[in-house]
């Protein structure tokens, strides 16, 4: 079985500044994959170009059977709703929208809305009581796990989630880590990047990266190329 | 739920958010639609009443034989059914004359036959000391009126109920004089009376010398009129009084070009308001929409929602503008026409479809949200 996704000798280059450097690997499905590196490694610039929300200068990206390293605009935004589920450090939630609202945007943007569809998305993450909440009137672990109900509406073939507990405190981050965990044993393939050693270490691999290039792959599991 | 629905429920929670900005683009837009409105029922009403009143101010098109061999050849009276039958909504009246060489006693005068209803219409400003002559053309004791020119009544010792004997040839009547004319024009030295008599006195049965037109519209339309009579009445010369329709014609087109371009200026100004929040909302918006764009929302997408937007905000802002500028053209019309100006519906869907028209150009701002690139936006660049 090919793996769900496969990064080929990826090249970004800003200008002057090349992001990522020849980086290579491969996620199976329903793999948790740990994108660690310090800042200004390239851990965002990657996950950007497996969201469809940046073209690689080089190389070949991927996903599920699809190369999407030269899709035009309109097919990555197709390739965005309905493959890829996003999680962002921000939340990035609309803040005149209720909290199902939020969810239903994302089944909006995709197909057709299903209220009832998006409440129990949010009650599977503990917000059934915050449905009609906007987000000022939630906290940001609450935002977070929104924001992680409305990755999932779609049922996506991948969750991308960029330091998705950087601006929580200690007692919201177990609560959505738990989340990732739920997720992750119920077959979801998740990427996440994130600084912190104890979250890389829930990871079934952790993708390593220095200065745009693959350092290490830091499980034995590992497929390197 | 339909998607359709979510897309209102959408738009909605937008007017919400943006209340205020979108508010100061709606006070811009109902403004300008205000203006736009009550100037343009201004100018289909008071223009309209405007070509009504310039009609008092006599005939702006004649109708003549064309010259035979030096001298003016006779009309036939058949001329005015022939107008009639042409059914030209611009014509206000017409009235036939038959200018007759008469003396009275030896005194020579010009007796001039024609319809007195018409003529009245024609030349409402004409001052009459007396009366018009009557519907029938006869007094009470059945005797046949007439009008008498003012240097006439001096010239023949005349006032109003005295008795005028005119005589052409071997031809007399008599006539009552029922009111002294004065135009400041040749028709002071003239007679007036009904065409028949005028007609039998000259031995012309069914002939008329002239026939004067009261025409409304601008000169265009004027000439307009004149090119299709000319057209019709083969064998006349039809030809406008130059200065009349002229003179009308330009104020007319004074008017309207006043009109116009201070709709144009007025929309202008409000598309000026609309651009200044609309680009504030574009602003604001930009991590909205690059989110949007995110999740999987596609630029003709996005952009509906913001044009739906616009268009909503041109369209309450029409409506309330129309309402605004009827009471507004009222105002305008007593103040500056003297005339009441009665709301035209035909004016509500121009200045609906003008308003959206402004407020979807001055949503330009929000079309370059099209632009906005995700992961910049996302990463808070």
């Amino acid at each position: 079985m090919p793996p769900l996704v496969r990064v080929e000798h990826l090249e970004k280059r800003f200008g002057e500044v090349l992001a990522l450097d020849g980086v290579d690997f491969d996620v199976e499905s329903g793999e948790w994959i740990a994108i660690m590196g310090p800042s200004g490694s390239g851990k965002t610039t990657l996950i950007n170009i497996l969201g469809g929300l940046d073209h690689p200068t080089g190389g070949r990206v991927e996903v599920d059977g699809a190369d999407i390293s030269n899709l035009a605009e309109g097919d990555l935004t197709r390739y965005r709703s309905e493959k890829i589920g996003f999680v962002f450090q921000q939340f990035h939630l609309v803040p005149y929208l209720t909290a199902v609202e939020n969810v239903m945007l994302a089944q909006y943007f995709h197909s057709i809305t299903d209220e009832k569809e998006a409440a129990e998305a949010l009650q599977r993450v503990g917000l059934g009581d915050r449905l009609d909440h906007v987000p000022a009137q939630l906290s940001g672990g609450e935002q977070q796990r929104v924001a992680i109900a409305r990755a999932l509406i779609n049922h996506p073939k991948l969750i991308l989630a960029d330091e998705p507990t950087g601006n929580l405190d200690e007692a919201n981050e177990s609560v959505v880590l738990d989340l990732f965990r739920q997720l992750h044993a119920a077959g979801h393939t998740i990427l996440i990047v994130t600084h912190s050693q104890p979250i890389g270490n829930l990871a079934d691999r952790r993708v390593e990266l220095e200065h745009g290039r693959l350092a290490r792959i830091s499980a034995p599991s590992l497929t390197k190329k | 739920m339909p998607t359709r629905s979510m897309f209102l429920r959408i738009l909605w929670k937008l007017f919400g958010a943006s209340r205020g900005r979108l508010t100061l683009a709606l006070v811009a837009l109902a403004s300008g639609a205000a203006v736009c409105s009550a100037l343009l029922n201004v100018d289909l009403d008071a223009g309209r009443k405007l070509t009504q009143e310039f009609r008092t101010l006599g005939a702006n098109v004649v109708i003549a034989p064309l010259p035979a061999g030096g001298d003016a050849a006779l009309a036939d009276a058949g001329v005015m059914d022939r107008i009639a039958a042409l059914r030209i909504p611009q014509i206000f009246a017409a009235a036939p004359y038959l200018y007759v060489a008469a003396n009275s006693g030896t005194q020579p005068v010009i007796l001039a036959g024609t319809w007195f209803d018409p003529a009245e219409k024609i030349n409402s400003w004409w001052k009459v000391e007396g009366n018009w002559v009557s519907r029938g053309g006869e007094s009470s004791d059945g005797l046949t009126q007439c009008l008498v020119g003012s240097a006439a009544a001096r010239q023949l010792g005349l006032a109003q109920g005295s008795r005028v004997e005119l005589r052409s040839g071997d031809h007399s009547i008599s006539l009552i004089v029922a009111g002294i004319v004065t135009t400041g024009g040749s028709e002071d030295n003239q007679i007036f009376t009904r065409l028949d008599l005028a007609q039998d006195l000259a031995g012309l049965p069914g002939k008329v010398s002239l026939v004067q037109l009261s025409v409304s519209g601008t000169a265009s339309e004027i000439e307009g009129v004149t090119s299709h009579l000319a057209a019709a009445l083969p064998g006349l010369d039809v030809r406008p009084v130059r200065q009349i329709a002229a003179a009308e014609g330009t104020i007319l087109g004074r008017i309207r070009g006043l009109i116009f371009w201070t709709i144009a200026l007025i929309l202008s100004l409000s598309m000026l308001g609309v651009l200044a929040s609309m680009a504030a909302l574009a602003m604001e918006r930009s991590k909205d929409v690059g989110l949007m764009k995110a999740l999987g929302g596609s630029v003709p997408r996005i952009m509906r929602l913001f044009l739906a937007e616009a268009g909503a905000l041109g369209v309450v802002g029409g409506t309330i503008g129309f309402v605004i500028g009827v009471v507004l053209a009222r105002w305008i019309g007593g103040r500056v026409f003297g005339v009441a100006i009665s709301p035209r519906l035909e004016v509500f869907p121009v200045t609906v479809a003008l308003t959206v028209a402004v407020a979807l150009a001055g949503a330009l701002p929000l079309r370059l949200l099209g632009r906005v690139r995700p992961a910049e936006i996302l990463r808070g660049e």
